[in-house]
């Protein structure tokens, strides 16, 4: 082998590595920027908009302003350290959300960081971001709101985008029979709960614990939908969450019903079944005897 | 022509005395293992009675066997599609109470009782829970006249007997019973083996007996439902279903089987028939009345030179065949006419067949003498004491011709013996009557010879089994003969 020949194959490699540096950086940066976004859907913006008002937290709309980035980014990374260290800004913030405390997320890298914060500067510029959260009607609830809400939970009422209903797994006080789901929580004060109209519409727009994320992931609740769903539980308010004596005492009922009623079905099915032979010819023979 | 060999059995009721010996020797050597205490692979049951378990043979209750439907042979019991639906709940499963809890009696309570006013008593338990019982039910609580009339009267071959028969049948001076042992009949069309969904029971080409492989049983019991005699028992201990193997280890080494062996009355007969497997199917589909002499037409003369032809191109090998025409039972089944099957409208076609008993003399009482009711010496058969439709039911489908045929043969040989040996009766009439019942005086001797006078090698004739050819498909013979035999459970070590 000649020693042009090796130069070649050497310098192969170190070419084709530049080639494919060159080609991730021609997409990373859109790359990271919709990683962050996705970032800022799943982990923020059921208690945050950009420029849509506040929720649970504060609207995020130029909050380089407000705070420095350092600040931001310790908060962001560890809120519940930087509130027990007594920093006065944020246990104005923990006061404003009424005691709910940012909740840390494990994975939360400084990177991470970065990238969201960059988001949220570039969304702040915009006329309209595209974190303004989910433009729900503030018209007041009337009653056909609440009837189609509650329909929506109950299954009766298809979602437009076929979500599944949210009776499969959590109940509300007052519902016929059996009650619904013991899966989730009880949704019977989930208005309360959510600290009113605003923060529960916004949650359900963009819900962020898991379950409901990979449930409504690709059938999003509508926003006409949601204003319904809202209006039914600040209706069901006024039931006791304790209350379930009913719908408990029905369950065990009817299975016991049921139960009856499957093993009647087994006695016809095998009705002609083998049931005694000689117990039944004795006595029998001593009814004979005693008759005559 | 198919030609198979299966080794057959007579027993020969008339000389059943009703002993049990044969049950014992059998719960001796195959049943005395824990969840087997209630069964009885030999039993032997009084008839008119009940049996074991209790009304067997009422085939409404159990469904066990075959019936024709729209000309095609059906388990009553189960089907395919049954199979799959009942799986888990058969419904014609007889229960231990339709057998008999077995019992023990708590002899410690008698041995170790302390000294007192009153009598130490051992009270039963059940061989099952071991807790105190009442005992209600045995294998033969009917025995002699112990269950009458509760079971004796529910006999179902009563079936058809006139109320006057049946009075007949159980007043005090005139009450009857016989003995009536019972095995595995190893039949030719085994609604057990159909039955059985994990395809655990089987024939054994050589000598046809029906066997219970017990690591294919899966314990669905489908056998016990389908078997007709009820001669496949549960082992509730081993979760498997176990039957009447007809000791085949003793006949493989060329004895015959226990209950066979001990038989006090020497009523049993053992030995090959050669029959024509192509032709079982057409037969168990033939009207009741038919099934007899359908049955007997499988059975193929050994000593034809086409039969042995044929039975030497399946293999069979030539001492098998020498040792069927040597056969007690061919002689019996076929050229006798003497044994018929029992209940071969259950249409399993069993290979145990029965020579139906005489009845005792009938006698009757005139103020203080008895007195024969017969002014011939025996009884006229059409007024036995046992009514003949009663042993149509049991031996004849129905239908009472063959057994007629059986008795009137017997009665005539009886006649034709008293003549000869006492003679008080002339010879004459004993002839014509031997000729009336279709018997040469020939055949009446050989009949009274193996009848009465019979040997141990007459009485079984047991063909060689050649386990060596039987083994060969499957492994090399000598290298099986290292593996197999009596051996140590555990082996002896050097040292303390």
């Amino acid at each position: 082998m000649t020693e042009t020949s090796e130069r070649v194959l050497l310098q192969r490699p170190l070419r084709t590595a530049a080639t494919v540096l060159a080609l991730i950086a021609l997409f990373a940066v859109p790359l990271w920027g919709q990683e962050a976004a996705t970032d800022f859907k799943q982990n923020c913006m059921s208690c945050h908009t950009v420029g849509g008002g506040r929720l649970t937290g504060p609207d995020l709309k130029n909050v380089a302003q407000r705070r420095d980035r350092g600040w931001l980014t310790t908060f962001i990374q560890d809120p519940k350290s930087v509130i027990d260290a007594s920093d006065a800004y944020a246990q104005e913030l923990v006061k404003s959300s009424r005691g709910v405390v940012m909740p840390t997320l494990p994975a939360m890298t400084k990177a991470r960081v970065e990238a969201l914060l960059t988001l949220i500067d570039a969304e702040s510029k915009l006329e309209k971001s595209q974190f303004a959260g989910v433009q729900i009607s503030e018209r007041p609830f009337t009653p056909r709101d609440v009837e189609i809400g509650q329909g929506i939970f109950m299954g009766t009422i298809a979602t437009k985008n076929g979500g599944p209903s949210c009776m499969s797994c959590h109940t509300v006080q007052g519902i016929k029979l059996f009650g619904g789901g013991t899966l989730a929580p009880d949704l019977t004060t989930v208005f309360e709960r959510y600290q009113g109209r605003k923060t529960l519409s916004t949650w359900l727009s963009a819900p962020a614990t898991p379950t409901m994320q990979s449930a409504f992931k690709k059938q999003a609740l509508e926003g006409e939908e949601i204003l319904a769903l809202v209006a039914y539980f600040q209706s069901t308010l006024a039931r006791n969450p304790e209350d379930v004596s009913a719908e408990r005492l029905n369950f065990i009922l009817v299975g016991l019903a049921g139960a009856l009623l499957v093993m009647g079905l087994f006695d016809v099915i095998w009705n002609k079944r083998l049931r005694t032979v000689r117990r039944a010819l004795v006595q029998e023979r001593k009814l004979e005897t005693v008759n005559e | 022509m198919n030609v198979r060999s299966q080794i057959s059995m007579v027993f020969h009721l008339d000389k059943c005395i009703g002993c049990h010996t044969c049950s014992i020797a059998c719960k001796n050597i195959w049943t005395d293992r824990k969840g087997t205490e209630y069964m009885w692979w030999n039993n032997v049951e009084t008839k008119p009675g009940t049996g074991f378990p209790t009304q067997w043979e009422n085939q409404e209750k159990y469904r066990g066997g075959w019936e024709l439907v729209n000309g095609k042979l059906q388990l009553k019991s189960t089907s395919k599609a049954k199979t799959l639906t009942n799986i888990f709940h058969n419904p014609s499963m007889p229960s231990m109470d339709d057998y008999y809890e077995p019992w023990t009696y708590k002899y410690d309570e008698l041995f170790n009782a302390p000294e007192g006013s009153d009598q130490p008593t051992a009270r039963p338990i059940s061989m099952v829970t071991g807790e105190y019982i009442n005992v209600e039910a045995g294998p033969n609580w009917d025995d002699d006249l112990g269950g009458s009339p509760v079971y004796a009267e529910s006999d179902p071959n009563l079936k058809g007997l006139t109320e006057e028969q049946r009075q007949q049948l159980f007043a005090i001076e005139r009450l009857v019973f016989f003995y009536f042992p019972r095995i595995c009949n190893h039949c030719l069309n085994p609604s057990c083996v159909a039955a059985c969904p994990s395809g655990a029971l089987y024939k054994r080409g050589e000598d046809g007996i029906v066997l219970i492989d017990q690591k294919r049983c899966r314990g669905w019991r489908a056998c016990v439902a389908a078997c007709p005699y009820k001669k496949t028992f549960y082992n509730w201990s081993t979760g498997k279903s176990e039957k009447c193997v007809l000791c085949y280890p003793r006949l493989e080494t060329g004895q015959a089987p226990a209950c066979f062996h001990s038989c006090v009355g020497r009523i049993r007969y053992l030995g090959v028939l050669l029959y024509d497997a192509d032709r079982i199917e057409e037969v168990a589909k033939l009207p009741n009345e038919q099934l007899i002499d359908g049955h007997r037409s499988l059975v193929l003369n050994p000593n034809d030179p086409a039969v042995i032809a044929a039975a030497r191109q399946n293999g069979i090998h030539d001492s098998v065949i020498e040792s069927a025409q040597q056969s007690p039972v061919y002689k019996f089944v076929k050229e006798w006419k003497l044994a018929l099957p029992p209940h071969i409208e259950f249409r399993t076609l069993p290979m145990l067949y029965y020579v139906p008993p005489m009845s005792p003399v009938m006698a009757q009482r005139e103020d203080d003498t008895v007195s024969s009711v017969s002014s011939e010496f025996f009884h006229d058969i059409e007024q036995s004491r046992v009514p003949l439709q009663f042993m149509a039911n049991l031996f004849g489908a129905g239908h009472q011709g063959k057994v007629v045929y059986a008795l009137k043969k017997q009665k005539a040989i009886r006649t034709y013996r008293r003549a000869k040996t006492v003679g008080d009766i002339t010879m004459d009439v004993a002839e014509r009557m031997l000729r009336e019942a279709d018997c040469t005086v020939e055949e009446a001797e050989a009949i009274y010879k193996l009848t009465s006078l019979c040997t141990f090698e007459e009485r079984f004739v047991i063909p060689p089994m050649h386990r060596e050819e039987a083994i060969e498909m499957m492994r090399e013979p000598s290298e099986h003969k290292t593996s197999v035999g009596f051996g140590f459970m555990d082996a002896p070590q050097r040292g303390l």
